[in-house]
């Protein structure tokens, strides 16, 4: 199986997975029990005739068999028509999905690429010390930062750097400065965006950087007593060589795979980072399509999440391709 | 029955030395203890808290009134212990505040002398020539409507009040400060309930302006003296025998004094509420008398610098005697040298039954007989000697008597407890139970959500592995559509399907949801592992003995794969838990039973700014959190030491 096979099986895996996220959308909406339009009358605040019922039934497509709402639920979704939700008054859904999908693209972006390289630089070190008191130090605080809720660790930098020492705004996505006297040159735009983005960015580092060090740690022990590494030590390469070069390459297979996995995982740490910070992503979108519930701009919202980790991991699976010499495009 | 007993004696034998080589990871020791910590505490959550999270309601049977005390303390109560540090405030303190007050005419006429002007407090203003700017001006035009100054500390006393004129340095003072100032809570002016604490010294808007000497002007600077006192209150209650069930306790604690000899009170063992003895006022006039007034006094100390946050008062009494004259009864407050407040007063005519009355220092007919805004700061202003009194005043020439019972005041305290309270659900509960009794529902979710999991896993894995082919495939595909998505979101979407289904999310929605998306990755490690046993010999050996598949998963493949069973439990219970709370925590949690999560976002949805929050009420949310933190790590830490000694590859490296 050639490479072109491989990329293309990819394609097919991933389609298929946006499929399956619409139609588990679809099927929950389909499967609640109750009129759909109910929810909307009442937010209406008027009474209604049975003429205007039967039109309204129209006009949303209710009178149409399951299997054509489905269709038309596909193109919709596909063509990111969302429609209008409560969220946001009249703007378009699609439009506020995509006016805060960068924010938490940057946030979720700065913060994975941060920690799987500390997270593997320090698993590898660990492992390389293993048994002493800086591994103990280490796999006990990643073990703690692991399964510590994300919206503590956010609370304490918020108390701590933006409260008790004031380094920091308390949260948003821009300097609350910038409503009276917006930013007028680049360097200060850039810097009153990244003293807006360290604490939410610091949180989900911390969030998600305890995983990546036992996991890389976990793979570093699992090839350091291979026999090559014997070998390459016993030609007399330095120590760090063998270190990153010969153990960590082999030992970064499992970890590749595991990049595609952390954007589910760190997608949940952003929504609420975001919600502790009031930054304005996609998670504050959640947030506020929460409050009261919104059902139909949540499973928007989740879908172009859906998208995204579907996306990266597409990438993460070409990456593996790329990298390993082993596989053989299966 | 003997194959049983060396069954159960190698089972034992095996657990201890499992037990003896668990006993050397320090880590999974930890794990171990704070887990049986926090179930310890789940199972005896009655008897660690006095009171239930959910129905906090003291006293249900204690008073007869409708109005029972609705409340354990005052909303938002600082921890109990607060009162034993030394760097929190106590005692009182003089305060200077400077003011910047924007001046403007009533009825477009400036008196030259003795004028009245609207006053708007604002910020910061450009003076030019000891004018306001006309762009200043115009800016604040909005700002009118607030006609108060809030002051940063509640003033416990009428303020000084000095007024700074443009183009003059010395200070008039205002002759009677005491007519502009009126004490208000932030939120009687619009403000948060919780933005400040302290009730705002305010005073009124229309404001003589004295000696302006015909000179017009639109800014005066009030320079405001005021004394501020701040302390740790508790819980206090007036008369602690409020039920008169002791002729002893009544005559040493309650003193009378009757405006004629025709009148007195007495202590009466029969009669009563319950009968167990009450308070009897008497009236026998002699000819020609027409009135009398007897006035029951307790003298008490309040030992607070600051006033209660509110109280609560009860009084139960009949009438007997008059047939057509009402008596009057009047509960007074008073401070030694100050003025005698009225809480209530009320005009009752005869009754055969007792009649109830309990007032709330909220009650707009408490603030208007005590002529305050505020009933609980006007009457109880700071440290100091008080006299609790009741006044019974008799009209016309009928015998009268008037039984008085369960004659009480409640003053709630700004401290409760061992953390404090909240005030999510409307009323203060007591954030102590919450906590304890949220262990229950952090620890139920967090290990059933897991076993269920695990199992449907374990099942899943198992049958993936061994059967092959489509089931295998279908499976894990399965498997990996889950994998991939985004667990956080889906998990919402879910919950807040079953929300609009049931009109509530139940404990059991959520397990159901963290059970349903919580097996694929256990499913996935048990299966490679089945896939790799499934080639060793001794399973070969088995099916050439003949064994069915059913057999050989049960009796050689199921004991192999146990090992992981027990470390996926110990670390699928953290994230279960973790996310529970941050379900909650989103607002998708129980809302009738009190969970971690729940505390927290509450705590989150209080209107308390962040900083406030935590800075101030760090007791509401840092326990909680810690408790999240500690379970969740404590069953990572089990399970982790559990890995390395069940896992033999790591065994051999450790």
């Amino acid at each position: 199986m050639g490479l072109k096979e491989y990329v293309a099986r990819r394609i097919v895996y991933s389609v298929i997975l946006v499929f399956a996220v619409l139609t588990v959308n679809f099927l929950i909406f389909a499967m609640m029990p109750g009129d759909p339009l109910r929810q909307y009358i009442s937010g209406l605040q008027r009474r209604i005739t049975a003429d205007e019922y039967a039109s309204m039934r129209i006009q949303f497509g209710l009178d149409q068999p399951l299997h054509e709402r489905y269709v038309s639920y596909l193109v919709n979704m596909l063509t990111w028509n969302f429609g209008r939700g409560r969220v946001g008054g009249a703007a378009p859904v699609v439009d506020q999905i995509l006016m805060r999908l960068p924010n938490t693209l940057i946030l979720m972006g700065i913060a994975a690429v941060l920690s799987i390289i500390a997270g593997i630089l320090i698993g590898v070190l660990v492992a390389h010390k293993r048994g002493g008191l800086f591994d103990t130090a280490t796999v006990t605080g990643s073990l703690i930062t692991y399964s510590v809720p994300i919206f503590f660790i956010g609370w304490l930098m918020i108390f701590f750097f933006a409260v008790q020492l004031k380094w920091f705004p308390l949260g948003g996505i821009e300097p609350r400065s910038w409503g009276r006297n917006p930013p007028t040159s680049i360097p200060e735009f850039l810097a009153g965006r990244i003293s807006c983005l360290v604490l939410p960015t610091i949180t989900l580092f911390l969030f998600s950087v305890g995983g990546w060090i036992l996991l890389s740690r976990a793979c570093v022990l699992e090839t350091i007593t291979e026999d090559y590494v014997v070998t390459a030590r016993a030609k007399g390469l330095k120590e760090r060589t063998v270190l990153y070069k010969h153990i960590l390459k082999n030992a970064s297979l499992p970890l590749i795979t595991s990049v595609a996995m952390t954007f589910g995982f760190l997608i949940s740490g952003a929504i609420i980072t975001e919600t502790v910070y009031s930054y304005r992503g996609m998670g504050l979108l959640m947030w506020d399509a929460l409050h009261p519930p919104d059902l139909p701009v949540l499973q928007a919202i989740f879908y172009v999440i859906a998208l995204c980790v579907i996306l990266a991991n597409f990438i993460a699976d070409l990456l593996y391709g790329v990298i390993d010499p082993r596989i053989k495009y299966g | 029955m003997a194959t049983r007993k060396a069954k159960m004696g190698f089972a034992i034998k095996r657990f201890k030395g499992f037990w003896n080589e668990f006993k050397k990871s320090k880590r999974g020791l930890t794990g171990v203890i704070i887990v049986s910590f926090f179930v310890s505490i789940a199972v005896f959550a009655p008897l660690v808290t006095p009171y239930d999270p959910i129905e906090p309601k003291k006293d249900k049977d204690k008073y007869p009134s409708q109005t029972t005390p609705p409340k354990i303390a005052g909303k938002l109560c600082n921890p109990a212990w607060y009162k034993y540090i030394p760097w929190i405030e106590k005692g009182s303190t003089q305060l200077e505040e400077t003011f910047w007050v924007k001046v403007s005419r009533v009825g477009g006429l400036i008196f030259p002398k003795f004028g009245r002007l609207n006053v708007t407090a604002i910020d910061e203003l450009d003076v030019v020539e000891g004018h306001i700017s006309r762009e200043s001006f115009d800016k604040h035009r909005e700002d009118a409507m607030y006609h108060y100054i809030s002051l940063a500390k509640a003033a416990i006393a009428p303020p000084q009040i000095d007024v700074v004129f443009p183009n003059e340095t010395e200070p008039t003072k205002l002759p009677n400060p005491k007519d502009f100032w009126e004490p208000r809570s932030a939120a009687a002016v619009g403000g948060s309930e919780y933005g400040s604490p302290e009730y705002i010294a305010m005073r009124s808007f229309i404001m003589p302006i004295y000696e302006v000497f015909g000179q017009e002007i639109n800014y005066v600077i009030l320079k405001v003296t005021y004394e501020y006192s701040k302390d740790v209150t508790e819980n206090l209650e007036l008369v602690p025998d409020f039920e008169f069930s002791s002729e002893q306790t009544f005559n040493e604690e309650w003193q009378w004094t009757a405006s004629t000899d025709s009148a007195s009170a007495k202590y009466n063992s029969d009669e009563g509420y319950r009968h167990d003895g009450c308070v009897e006022v008497t009236y026998n006039p002699k000819p020609g008398e027409t009135q009398a007034k007897v006035i029951l006094r307790r003298r008490f100390e309040y030992p607070y610098w600051e006033s209660p946050q509110s109280f609560w008062g009860h009084l139960s009494f009949r009438v007997e005697g008059p047939k057509y004259e009402r008596v009057n009864l009047t509960v007074t407050v008073q401070r030694d040298g100050g003025e005698l407040v009225p809480v209530l007063t009320l005009s009752e005519g005869k009754s055969d039954l007792f009649r109830h009355k309990a007032i709330w220092s909220t009650d707009p007919v408490v603030k208007e007989t005590s002529n305050s805004l505020s009933p609980e700061k006007f009457l109880f202003s700071s440290v100091g000697n008080y006299t609790f009194a009741i006044e019974v005043s008799f009209n016309g020439t009928d015998n009268a008597s008037v039984y008085l019972d369960n004659f009480n005041m409640l003053l709630y305290g700004n401290s409760f407890g061992i953390l404090g309270t909240d005030n999510a659900l409307g009323y203060p509960a007591d954030i102590f139970s919450s906590l304890v009794y949220g262990t229950r529902v952090s620890l139920t979710v967090g290990v059933l959500s897991a076993v269920f999991s695990t199992i449907i896993g374990l099942f899943l894995g198992l049958v993936a592995g061994y059967v092959g082919g489509i089931t295998d495939e279908g499976i894990m595909r399965f498997a990996d559509l889950f994998l991939v998505l985004p667990t956080l979101p889906l998990f919402i979407i879910l919950v807040v399907a079953l929300k609009t289904v049931y009109g509530t999310v139940s404990m059991w929605n959520i397990i159901l949801v963290l059970t349903l998306f919580g097996w694929m990755g256990f499913a996935r490690s048990v299966r490679s592992m089945v896939l790799s046993l499934r080639e060793r010999p001794f399973i070969e050996a088995a099916k050439a003995a003949g064994a069915g598949k059913f057999y050989i998963i049960s009796r050689h493949i199921l004991p192999n794969v146990f090992a992981l069973v027990y470390i996926t439990l110990a670390t699928a219970v953290p994230g279960a838990i973790v996310t529970e709370a941050s379900l909650s925590w989103l607002g998708l949690g129980d809302p009738s039973i009190a969970s971690w999560g729940k505390l927290l976002y509450d705590f989150q949805g209080s209107g308390i700014a962040v900083t406030r929050g935590l800075t101030e009420y760090w007791f509401w949310m840092f326990p909680a959190c810690i408790s999240i933190a500690l379970l969740a790590t404590a069953f990572i830490l089990m399970g982790y030491a559990l890995d390395e000694i069940l896992n033999p590859r790591l065994r051999m490296r450790r």
